[in-house]
């Protein structure tokens, strides 16, 4: 993230990124946690409210947006990565944050993902993936467990989920981590870091549905087993382990930083600034521009 | 001779297309007024190709009706375009004598021209340049021999256009050219139809297409972002975005799919720029989603939809005008979006710098209603005083609303000032769910309608905007004829020929497809007792939809065909004049209705 526009001198605090809005969510639901750590990383980065876009997709977490005092967007179910590209391609000084849940990012809009992380435009991507579908009452979800009885399987779920760490590992995210609520501070650390990586970074959050989330998903549970990746020795700059460890995703519930590559590429956006800049006053001026189809 | 119309037809690597390119550069190059479509089987190499050029010393409105020359390199591959390139009986038809094929036994069922020249154009190419490559250069020759066209400018095309390949092929192209005049000179016409030159004061002209025209306008309307993804037959304007935009500070992306294309586009927007995206149907469908969000979001927005025959894949390489009740209507929820339509490569100017005013001003998403056939025909067009045109901007906040900003503040004409991200005061929540002025979701049905009345309220000016309607021909006409799109150059000139022939006939032509305009609907068909909505599509959407919004005179009806078989001028003055004799009927249920 380009932090040069950054002009506020007196310390931005969390609670200038709160909104007035109350949320919509269960009491007890992971996504509070979520929009915590975000008030909190936000806070750490000192980007002023105003110069913050935050897009969002469909579902229950997308909603979080509107919680922010940020630009917010929410748009529709799948397609908050293609609008957050445009307004980073238009508008690169703008500090861009994506959010949603798990069928908006690996269901519907799951063909958008690899293309964003293969853009690699600078914005942070931030999944709340909860493993259901919570804002239409409980159906499977793309990162459901197989076995998973809902209302729309009612006898267990015959198929494998999306393993969401490994899928864009392999699709080549420079920035991939995954937190928790039940390690708030920890997981504010992660989205300032990610917000900070000069690139696509994404973030998955397991954030646990109070309503229609099983046992083994609630904060509680993630409190007994959750593993941070420091603490079993990951170098988070070995692509090939991270993708080792990713494998276990539904299994174990590692927190931290999977991979972040040391030496990260030029952005997107960066690259586009380079190009505008080395083709600037290259064109016909505008009123002129039919010139070109003169025969001469 | 004013009006020359050449229909040309070969397999793909005969060079006919860029035969009938280098003409009508050197005509508009001399200032003749040009038109050339080209058609295409639909493989990616080889195959059919055809095109179609058409030269007057005046205006012209369209690519002609019967052809006055054509051209086969061989016959099999010329009748695959069966309508799109009729011959008549005074037609010249010049075709490859390594055919075979006798000149009173050419494949033409039903007409026997008069002027039947079998030439061997091969061996004539092979003589000149030792290769078969030049045959399209013999071509030309014949055409600049036997009609006295632009022979110089032709001449200083091929010299341009082989430069780079060394003066041996430009000498080589020159004598193919000298022996199709010669070719020419020794065999001429029964009557000779020598072309008048253009008058002197038309000067050098512009020439271009409707896709590059309306990309080249975009950003003339200050349009700085595309999003899109490739598809017959918009694919030119996101290549001629990649290829410019950077020039003007801005970006473009070719996205994963139409919606990633239009949603990239919106964000754009929401971020404060002007911005774009071009399709055809099958991507119009993929990309109406993100279209009511742009309504209800209240973002400026425009959307090429290039017409190509449909459903689903259809006929991709055709016009058709079948996708007007999408444009006007895929929508879920109550939706208004206004729909321009171009008639021309001339006029896509015009069209599409208003769709930026409209959107931008109205904050909503327009769609321009192109066609293949105004999209991809290549037309001279004289040049555009881009100074007689105002570029509207969003109407933003000033510091004093800033201070207690509600994004979809409830105003007298419905239009509330649109911040950005940036911009300190302004933050809002944009969204596609229902919300309130400050941009808050709500479910309360009374702030539903209020919105909706709203986002209705702040379009009804448009409908009222005479210039975007034009209207030719007597007012007080009986006969009447409604087109829009490619199909209202059709008209133009039928317009002029039933004049010509003492028919009382008016036409109207709206650029503003959608909303329909009532009042101007209501006035041009108040002396109408007969005529046509005249459309290139099965059902005739137009028709349709102005008898939803309209009270049309029971005499009008739909004179329409599915796409990619075209409608000729001459058939419409045929209907005007029986429709003028009906009128001279003393039919009683007709006159009592006065």
């Amino acid at each position: 993230m380009n932090l040069s526009s950054q002009e506020k001198l007196v310390p931005l605090q969390a609670k200038d990124f709160r909104s007035d809005l109350k949320p919509i969510w269960c009491p007890g639901c992971g996504d509070f946690g979520v929009l915590q750590a975000i008030y909190r990383a936000l806070a750490a980065v000192g980007r002023p409210p105003h110069e913050i876009a935050f897009v969002s997709g469909i579902g229950c977490s997308s909603r979080i947006p509107g919680y922010t005092t940020a630009y917010g967007f929410n748009s529709v179910h799948g397609r908050a990565l293609p609008i957050a590209q445009g307004i980073k391609l238009a508008r690169p000084d703008l500090l861009v944050l994506v959010a949603g849940g798990d069928g908006d990012g690996f269901s519907i809009g799951g063909g958008h993902v690899p293309h964003a992380i293969r853009r690699n435009l600078d914005l942070t991507y931030i999944v709340m993936d909860n493993q259901i579908y919570g804002l239409t009452k409980g159906q499977l979800s793309p990162t459901s467990p197989r076995g998973l009885k809902t209302p729309t399987s009612e006898y267990g779920s015959l198929e494998d989920p999306v393993n969401p760490l490994l899928y864009v590992l392999a699709y080549g995210a420079h920035f991939v981590a995954q937190g928790t609520p039940a390690d708030m501070p920890g997981l504010a650390e992660m989205i300032e870091a990610a917000i900070r990586y000069p690139g696509f970074s994404f973030v998955n959050v397991q954030s646990p549905c109070v309503t229609f989330g099983d046992e083994q998903s609630q904060v509680k549970h993630h409190r007994a087993i959750m593993k941070s990746l420091a603490s079993v020795g990951h170098d988070p700059s070995d692509r090939l382990a991270a993708m080792g460890l990713a494998q276990h995703y539904g299994t174990e519930l590692h927190t931290g930083v999977f991979y972040r590559n040391p030496t990260p590429p030029p952005s997107l956006d960066a690259l586009v600034i380079e190009r505008q800049k080395a083709m600037a006053g290259t064109g016909l001026p505008k009123e002129r521009i039919l010139d070109a189809f003169l025969q001469k | 001779m004013d009006d020359l119309v050449i229909g040309m037809a070969g397999s793909g690597g005969d060079g006919i297309v860029s035969a009938g390119e280098s003409l009508i550069a050197a005509a508009a190059y001399e200032g003749y007024h040009a038109m050339m479509t080209k058609s295409f089987g639909s493989q990616v190499r080889g195959g059919e190709s055809s095109c179609r050029v058409r030269l007057s010393t005046r205006r012209v409105h369209n690519p002609g009706g019967n052809l006055d020359v054509a051209v086969a390199l061989n016959w099999e591959d010329f009748l695959k375009f069966g309508a799109e390139l009729p011959v008549s009986g005074t037609t010249v038809v010049i075709y490859e004598a390594k055919t075979g094929i006798a000149p009173a036994a050419i494949p033409l069922p039903g007409v026997t021209p008069r002027d039947v020249f079998p030439v061997p154009i091969t061996d004539m190419a092979k003589q000149a340049a030792g290769s078969d490559k030049a045959k399209n250069t013999v071509v030309l020759g014949l055409i600049a021999g036997w009609f006295g066209i632009a022979r110089e400018s032709i001449l200083r095309g091929l010299s341009k256009r082989f430069a780079s390949k060394g003066a041996a092929l430009v000498q080589a192209n020159e004598r193919a050219f000298a022996l199709g005049e010669q070719f020419a000179r020794e065999h001429p016409l029964s009557t000779p139809r020598a072309m008048d030159r253009p008058p002197a004061s038309s000067g050098t002209k512009l020439l271009t297409d409707g896709n590059d025209m309306c990309a080249a306008a975009a950003i003339f309307g200050g349009c700085t972002f595309f999003g899109g993804y490739p598809i017959t037959p918009s694919s030119e304007v996101m290549q001629f975005f990649t290829g410019e935009v950077w020039k003007y500070g801005g970006a473009a992306l070719q996205a994963e799919d139409e919606m990633a294309g239009i949603g990239a586009a919106l964000g754009a927007s929401f971020a404060g720029k002007k911005a774009m995206t071009a399709t055809s149907g099958p991507g119009m469908a993929l990309k109406t989603e993100i279209m009511g969000l742009a309504s209800i979001a209240e973002l400026p927005l425009v959307i090429l939809d290039v017409q190509r025959g449909g459903p689903s894949t259809g006929i991709p390489t055709k016009p058709e005008q079948s996708d007007l009740f999408m444009a006007a209507f895929s929508a879920h929820g109550d939706v208004l979006r206004p729909v321009l339509a171009p008639t021309s490569v001339a006029d896509t100017f015009d069209v599409t710098v208003e769709a930026f005013n409209v959107a931008e001003r109205y904050q909503t998403p327009v769609i321009i209603l192109s066609d293949q056939e105004v999209a991809q025909r290549k037309e001279t067009v004289d040049p555009i005083d881009t100074s007689r045109f105002v570029i509207e901007e969003r109407r933003q906040p000033t510091d004093v609303e800033l201070e207690d900003y509600a994004r979809f503040r409830q105003t007298e004409d419905g239009v509330s000032p649109i911040s950005h991200p940036g911009m300190r005061g302004g933050n809002y929540q944009g969204a596609g769910i229902e919300h309130n002025e400050h941009g808050n979701p709500t479910a309360s049905g009374k702030m539903h309608a209020a919105m909706n009345e709203k986002r209705f309220r702040k379009l009804a000016p448009l409908r009222r905007r005479r210039e975007l309607f034009h209207i030719q021909g007597n007012e007080s006409a009986r006969l009447g004829l409604v087109a829009w799109g490619s199909i209202a150059g059709v008209c133009r000139e039928a317009m002029e020929r039933a004049t010509a022939e003492g028919l009382d006939v008016k036409l109207l032509v709206p650029w503003l497809v959608y909303p329909v305009a009532e009042e101007i609907y209501r006035d041009f068909f108040a002396s109408v007792r007969a005529g046509f909505v005249v459309e290139l599509s099965h059902q005739g959407q137009l028709y349709r939809i102005l008898r939803m919004y309209t009270e049309v005179p029971r005499g009008v009806t739909s004179f329409c065909r599915s796409g990619a078989n075209p409608i000729q001028p001459g058939e419409i003055v045929a209907q005007l004049r029986n429709a003028a004799a009906a009128l001279q009927q003393p039919v009683t249920s007709i006159a009592s209705e006065d």
